[in-house]
């Protein structure tokens, strides 16, 4: 059989060549890295003024699936990123073709056309829309929704379920009419409203809840759109609800979400054009993308808030000791974070969303002097709470994404450099991480989380911060910081409750009650012919800010 | 035969016992369940309530009675549902099995109709560009993850090709185009390990047999060279390939577990990776029994095929 000899040397000397060639081919396709760490990119999308078109298919690969399909059993965004448009709400926040800017709070009424309080704030009378229809499906098969739904919906709520602390405020509810729900609170609230207007508080219909014990396997709603599939790890499908009460919309007739649990993957559909709009976390990234697609329209989206942030066993020595947590505090170097591992893009942290005490974005001088970074009078202060040597002490954390990782490790380094204090972290899967934060029986640190999906000022004081409060994940327990939460929930006119919100704030800060961390802003990336799917704060279009796309169209 | 059938069946059954109480044991080690993993990013449920939710699904009641009463539904053949979802396990599993098994046989066309040319190929024309080209290959898909040329597959024919597999899984009966156009990219990713390994296996084997004296015979005797290869020798060179395909099969599977989160397909691997991040004890314990059943009945497949290319070989 004839045979071609080929040397080793001859051969490695081939392969050398060809090496070098694939080499600087995939070096030349590959994006580099963003030159400027400022942000090109717009931070609001104003409605388009073209007149809106009917039709199309909206489609969106998601990271997130939704565990159940029942709203009493979990806030999980896997379910919210399509449940708020299934089913309606009383309340709702204005639609970025509404809004005047991504910080505009205002208030409308969805299932509610008015909504006011007693004198006392005590009693909340809602009047609700006329002829609002539940879905064409059967059991409901398109009747009329009645304020006896929507108390049925609220009782269940406050009876099981991850949103009864919330709805346990209500001491009872009555129905003078078809249309009035008048619900008594327990302790007066004038927050009430924006309780009731969370993206996770969605009316269910009270036949699939009593036919099938649990709602989970039909959501069925008042929405814009009516779940026609929902294939786990596949996809959901939503079709346009012809009954809507907003008469003319949804402009989309179909919203597909594609279950996509890897990012590479998503990035590749938003760059194929089978995902219309896509999250991303990096100007870099983003500048990646718009390689191959520059006419992608990009929203530097702009956080009011950060979820994450030090959380210490508070209750417990070291940490019971304020200088500590201030040392600890003014140990850590927060800009550097921004500069390094969110590439300027990112915000240098606080918990409660400062568009609710100031106008704009806080700047780092505003945390107060506890939040500067001072290594050296950090030190000072330690070895005055009796720790000079510093001390050992652990960290557990969940990785939500990776920069959260960089972030971990960047203060590991920083509180042995500064305070000589040696942190022990532990990474650990989701559920387990969950379980223990929850719990709040651990020691030493935790990187810990507020909620996404929150948006009113009650939620982000009172229901995460006061000491008795189920959700006060951070183990909050400061008598001023109690008084004030429940003043404000009692304190009708916003420029006071500004103020209180600002003391609030201030003692967290002074206190260094929760530890927050830098968190990325993101950008929020859509096709071209995509309008009207900006997002809103603390609302964005592909997770809890869903109900945008009843207002959102395709210009093809 | 039927003897050392049997023999090997039995066998299975303390193979079977041991996985179950290692996969038991673990998920209960884990910290954390599956109510817990539910509340997503709520936790405002109080413990009582908790408790009796734990109550009401069994997860308060003592490991061995878990775990006996997991055995017997499995012996009868009902897994029960899962408590994540609440869907029956069976209904999972009908829906994921024809997804992996779509891709594990697809990757296995066509990681052998690569293999075993190429490493012949190899053997034939050893010590050429051919075969030096054939044994990087084969080196690189060993070296590779399967994660990592995923991962790049799908960005690069995002880049270049503007094209990936169309997301959201279609079964082949609905859209036969359309489902292979999903499956050809994953499978071919999948496949390539498979191959790699037995490309190298076939390439020593057959360059092995070549130097036997009937094979000798066979160029003396004039025979062509496409007879010389492939009908004498190749034959008695498959025995070992057989074993290594047997041992990839393993392997294979796993593979599919990665392959599937990259290209969004909703076969076992997904179903097992979600139940395990979500404590989902009697998914996951189901389908590691039912993985561990499958490796077990290949791999007596795999002995089984012996004697079908050997006759001389006997089964005692």
């Amino acid at each position: 059989m004839p045979r071609r000899d080929l040397t080793r040397r001859a051969f490695l000397k081939r392969v050398g060549w060809t090496s070098a060639g694939a080499t600087t081919l995939l070096v030349g396709a590959r994006p580099g890295r963003a030159a400027s760490a400022t942000s090109p990119y717009p931070d609001w999308i104003p409605a388009s003024p073209k007149a809106p078109k009917r039709g199309g298919v909206l489609t969106r690969a998601s990271a997130w699936d939704p565990p159940v399909l029942d709203p009493r059993l979990t806030q999980s965004v896997g379910l919210f990123q399509f449940a708020g448009l299934t089913s309606s709400r009383l309340i709702r926040y204005a639609f970025p073709d509404e809004a005047t800017g991504t910080t505009d709070l205002t208030l409308k009424g969805d299932l509610a056309e008015s909504w006011q309080s007693s004198t006392d704030n005590r009693v909340w009378t809602f009047k609700l829309r006329q002829g609002v229809k539940w879905q064409s499906v059967p059991p409901l098969n398109g009747r009329e929704l009645t304020a006896a739904d929507v108390k049925y919906c609220f009782e269940a709520y406050a009876k099981e379920g991850v949103q009864s602390f919330a709805f346990r405020e209500i001491e009872g509810m009555e129905t003078p009419d078809k249309y009035t729900l008048r619900v008594h609170l327990h302790t007066p609230n004038v927050l009430f409203p924006q309780n009731v207007a969370e993206s996770v508080t969605v009316i269910f219909s009270r036949e699939v809840l009593e036919e099938d014990g649990d709602l989970k396997k039909r959501l069925i709603g008042t929405g814009p759109y009516i779940l026609k599939e929902h294939t786990r790890k596949v996809r959901v499908v939503l079709q346009r609800n012809p009954d809507y009460y907003d008469k003319g919309r949804p402009y989309v007739d179909e919203y597909v979400i594609l279950s996509t649990p890897d990012a590479a993957t998503r990035l590749a559909a938003f760059r194929t054009g089978q995902s219309d709009m896509i999250a991303l976390a990096s100007l870099s990234e983003v500048e990646t993308v718009r390689k191959t697609n520059p006419a992608a329209v990009v929203q530097a989206y702009k956080n009011v808030l950060t979820p994450f942030g030090l959380a210490l066993a508070q209750d417990k020595p070291p940490f019971n000791d304020v200088r500590v947590r201030r040392a600890i505090s003014m140990a850590i170097d927060r800009q550097k974070q921004v500069d390094t591992v969110y590439e300027g893009h990112g915000i240098l942290g606080w918990g409660v969303p400062y568009i609710y005490y100031q106008d704009t974005m806080p700047t780092a001088s505003q945390l107060g002097p506890w939040w500067q970074y001072r290594p050296s009078e950090a030190k000072k202060l330690l070895t005055e709470a009796g720790h000079p040597n510093g001390f050992e002490t652990t960290l557990f954390y969940y990785e939500y994404f990776p920069q959260m990782t960089s972030q971990v490790q960047l203060i590991q380094q920083e509180l042995k450099k500064n305070l000589n204090i040696n942190i022990k972290i532990t990474k650990l899967d989701y559920t387990t991480y969950y379980g223990r934060y929850v719990e709040g029986k651990w020691d030493g640190m935790s990187w810990g989380f507020q909620s996404g999906h929150a948006v009113g000022l009650d939620e982000r004081t009172y229901q995460y911060m006061h000491s008795k409060s189920t959700k006060n994940f951070f183990r909050v327990n400061d008598p001023l910081i109690d008084e004030l939460t429940v003043k404000l929930r009692q304190t009708p006119d916003r420029a006071e409750q500004a103020k209180i919100a600002k003391r609030i704030v201030d003692r967290e800060y002074d206190q260094v009650l929760r530890m927050w961390m830098p968190y990325d802003n993101g950008f929020l990336v859509l096709q071209p012919h995509v309008r009207n799917g900006g997002a809103l704060a603390i609302r964005r279009t592909d997770a809890y800010g869903s109900p945008t796309i009843a207002r959102l169209w395709l210009d093809k | 035969m039927h003897k050392y059938v049997i023999r090997r069946l039995l066998l299975a059954i303390p193979v079977l016992l041991i996985s179950s109480l290692i996969v038991f044991g673990l998920m209960r080690v884990m910290p954390g369940d599956a109510l817990i993993a539910l509340m997503g990013e709520s936790g405002n449920i109080g413990q009582k309530e908790l408790a009796k939710l734990r109550n009401d699904l069994g997860l308060d009641r003592p490991y061995h009675e878990q775990y006996l009463l997991w055995l017997w539904q499995m012996a009868s053949f009902n897994p029960g549902d899962s408590i994540f979802t609440n869907e029956p396990i069976p209904v999972s599993l009908k829906k994921a099995i024809p997804v992996t098994l779509e891709l594990a046989a697809l990757a296995m066309i066509l990681g052998i109709s690569i293999a075993v040319p190429i490493g012949v190929l190899s053997a034939t024309r050893q010590d050429t560009t051919a075969d030096y080209a054939g044994r990087v290959v084969a080196v690189s898909g060993l070296s590779i993850p399967d994660f990592w040329l995923g991962t790049l597959v799908i960005t690069f024919s995002a880049i270049w090709v503007h094209w990936i597999p169309p997301i959201g899984y279609v079964s082949f009966w609905d859209s036969p185009w359309r489902n292979l156009q999903q499956f050809l990219l994953p499978a071919a990713v999948l496949g390539y390990r498979l191959a790699a390994a037995t490309m190298r296996m076939t390439r020593s084997t057959v360059l092995e047999t070549l130097r036997e004296d009937y094979v000798r015979t066979a160029w003396a005797k004039g025979l062509a060279g496409r007879i010389v290869v492939y009908k004498h020798a190749l034959k008695n060179a498959l025995i070992p390939v057989v074993t290594i395909i047997g041992g990839q099969l393993g392997t294979l599977l796993a593979g599919t577990f990665v392959i599937e989160q990259i290209f969004a397909l909703p076969g076992m691997g997904r179903l097992t990776v979600e139940a395990i991040l979500y404590r989902d004890y009697p998914v996951v314990q189901t389908n590691v029994m039912l993985v561990a059943a499958t490796l077990v009945t290949l791999n007596l497949i795999v002995d089984l095929t012996y004697a079908w290319l050997d006759p001389r070989i006997r089964y005692q």
